[in-house]
Formats: structure tokens, sequence, C-alpha cells
């Protein structure tokens, strides 16, 4: 059972838009597999939005995991493929509120 | 935490690498969190604050210290200390009247002690920012006689635009600069935190804190990071406070250790 939200906001920074299209597509493929991979393991992705009218970032991204731990190991190989250097972001965590702490 | 939930264990990739002072070999579960409290209204100096509110925040705190929290700084820096909870008084300096920061056994009881705070009353009391964030590197000990040391220095930093675009030899000159810096902070007889890693949960990249005599030290550390040009590569925001009993915030005039 997903008891816990994690809401991802990111925008590209600077010198994402010096790739080309081709490099650019190569990392998001890349982060598309760790996302798959997350998703093999039980997290549900619910969806990736636009948000750049009314936020400081680009997009936000909603995702579903059975526990905190879990969102953060997502987090950690989302990073460990470089994804923080590309994109600056901000995250949260929420704890379900049927969920007795 | 709700039992049969499936926590899979980690301890989380560093971020950026070690350095002669600072090193991963505390590098664990163990998780940060780190308050940012301000109070609404009067409602935290009411009868009714002390009274009732209090009482439920302190049973909370004595389960954590039960289940193996760190309920300050100081005991974060001296695991074997046994000063009760306490928070900085930052009123003074910013909008933020007290930060704090425990250390939970792992992330999912640390996500669900902030809950458990805020339901406990805590939230009548205090509009807070909650950051949640897993040990990297180790704490660091100053380098001098022993002294008082009851002033708290909290960073959150996150690597800026121009890190990210930096290539590995210019981060690692980088980092060999900083190093300067901390070891000066040592020499000025600083203790430091170590540092967690706040970014699955925040805009922030970071947590590291000092503890220090007085507010002169804490400026003349910065003054060396500065000089080091750690800014250059960072975004950063501090908060400065002297060290009260956690009890103060809900109007309690001296806690009594948990």
């Amino acid at each position: 059972m997903n008891t816990v939200v994690w809401i991802h906001y990111a925008r590209p920074r600077p010198h994402w838009y010096a790739l080309c299209a081709t490099d650019q597509a190569a990392h998001r493929s890349t982060w598309a597999s760790v996302a798959a991979a997350s998703a093999e393991g039980g997290a549900h992705h619910v969806g990736r939005y636009h948000v750049r009218g009314q936020h400081d970032y680009e997009t936000v991204e909603i995702w579903q995991f059975a526990s905190a731990e879990r969102a953060a190991d997502h987090w950690a190989r989302l990073t460990a493929a470089g994804y923080n250097e590309w994109f600056a972001f901000a995250n949260n965590l929420g704890l379900a509120t049927h969920v007795q702490p | 935490m709700q039992r049969g939930i499936e926590n899979a264990k980690l301890t989380m990739a560093l971020l950026t690498d070690t350095t002669d002072v600072f090193s991963a070999s505390e590098a664990s579960e163990r998780c940060a969190v780190l308050f940012i409290a301000s109070a609404l209204g009067t409602a935290a100096r009411a009868p009714t604050a002390a009274a009732t509110v209090w009482p439920r925040v302190a049973a909370v705190l004595q389960g954590f210290s039960e289940q193996g929290w760190h309920l300050s700084l100081r005991q974060m820096i001296e695991p074997s200390s046994k000063i009760g909870p306490m928070v900085f008084d930052t009123g003074f300096a910013h909008d933020a009247d007290y930060v704090g920061v425990f250390e939970a056994p792992d992330i999912s009881s640390a996500l669900a002690g902030t809950v458990q705070l805020e339901q406990a009353g805590w939230s009548s009391c205090y509009a807070t920012r909650w950051l949640l964030g897993s040990r990297e590197f180790a704490a660091v000990h100053a380098q001098g006689p022993s002294i008082g040391r009851d002033w708290g220095f909290i960073a959150l930093w996150e690597w800026n635009d121009a890190w990210a675009a930096a290539d590995a030899e210019e981060r690692r000159a980088y980092d060999a600069e900083c190093d300067i810096a901390f070891q000066h902070d040592l020499a000025l007889n600083v203790n430091i935190s170590g540092r967690h890693r706040l970014d699955f949960a925040s805009s922030w990249h970071h947590l590291g804190m000092w503890e220090a005599d007085r507010p002169d030290t804490v400026d003349a550390a910065m003054l060396g990071h500065e000089d080091a040009a750690d800014f250059r590569f960072t975004t950063s925001r501090h908060y400065i406070g002297q060290r009260k009993p956690l009890a103060q915030m809900f109007g309690i005039a001296s806690g009594e250790p948990l």
C-alpha cells in the first residue's frame, strides 16, 4: 500500500538549454529507466504536469511510494544518474492522512 | 509508523565527495528533523500552552527518546549527552522564533514524528517548516579547550547552477578550498554536526550545524568561508540562535531533561 506522496517540482538549469537534442534525449532516456524501475518496484506515478504559468518551476511530478525510504531511494537513483545537475528542483514528502503515525 | 509497511533499507549515496574534514564513516539511515517555527499569535504564551500542549508534546518527545532519537544538536554531536530537548531561540534575528533539530532512527520515523508532534498540539502554537535529511558525514569536534558553546548556527544550502555546470576538477578544487574554511571553523573551537542530505524532500540539498561560544565566533567563521569563495557554488540560508530548553517554546520557564 502506498502511503507516502512525493511531489517533485523541476525546471531546467541554464546549461541544459545548451545541450543538443540528441544529448537531451539520452539523458531523458536514462532518467526514464530510473522511473520505470521505481514503478516496477510498486511505486505509482500519478503524473507530470506543467505549472510554469504560476510557479517558479516548469513541471510538477507526483508519485506515491510504499515508504519515505522508497521515495528517497527513487531520488537517490535519479541524482546518481546526474538528474540534479541538469534540473533545479524542490521536493516534498507527505504521509497519507489515514495513516496513524 | 504503521507496522507492516515495508521500509526499504537505505543508505543514500553521497551527493558530493568526502574531504579531509568530513568523513562518511557514519553515513546512515539516521534522519535529521529540522524545524523552523514561527509563533501563531500569542497561543504559545497562553497558559493553556504550558498546561495542555507542553505535557502532550513532552510525552511524544519522551517516546522518541526511548526509540533512540537525539533531541538536540548537543546530543547529535555528543550522543552520550543527557541534555533534554533543546532549541535555538532565533527570534531576535529572524522571522522564525525557534529553530531546532532532532535526529530520528530512520526517514519513516522522522516523517511520522513530525505528524505526531503536530497532532500533539504543536501546530496550535507554531507554523513550522519541517525538513528531513539523512546523515552523510560524521560530526567533527572542535580543536581547542573545553568551553561552553550554547550558540547554534544552522546552515541550509543548495548546489547552485554554477556548481551544476562545473566539471569534476573545478568541484574538487572548490571542495579543497572550502576544507580550509572548515579547518578554520574547527580552529575557532567550533563543533560541526557533520552533514545531512535534505534534497529528497526539500529544495535545500544539505544541512550543516555549528555549536559556537558566541555570535562573533560564527561571524569570524563565515568570513573564512567568504575568503574561500564557498558561496560561489552554493546558495545558502543561515540561522543563528541561543540554545534554550524546548519547553520554553510552550511557556515553561525551565525544561526538565527527559
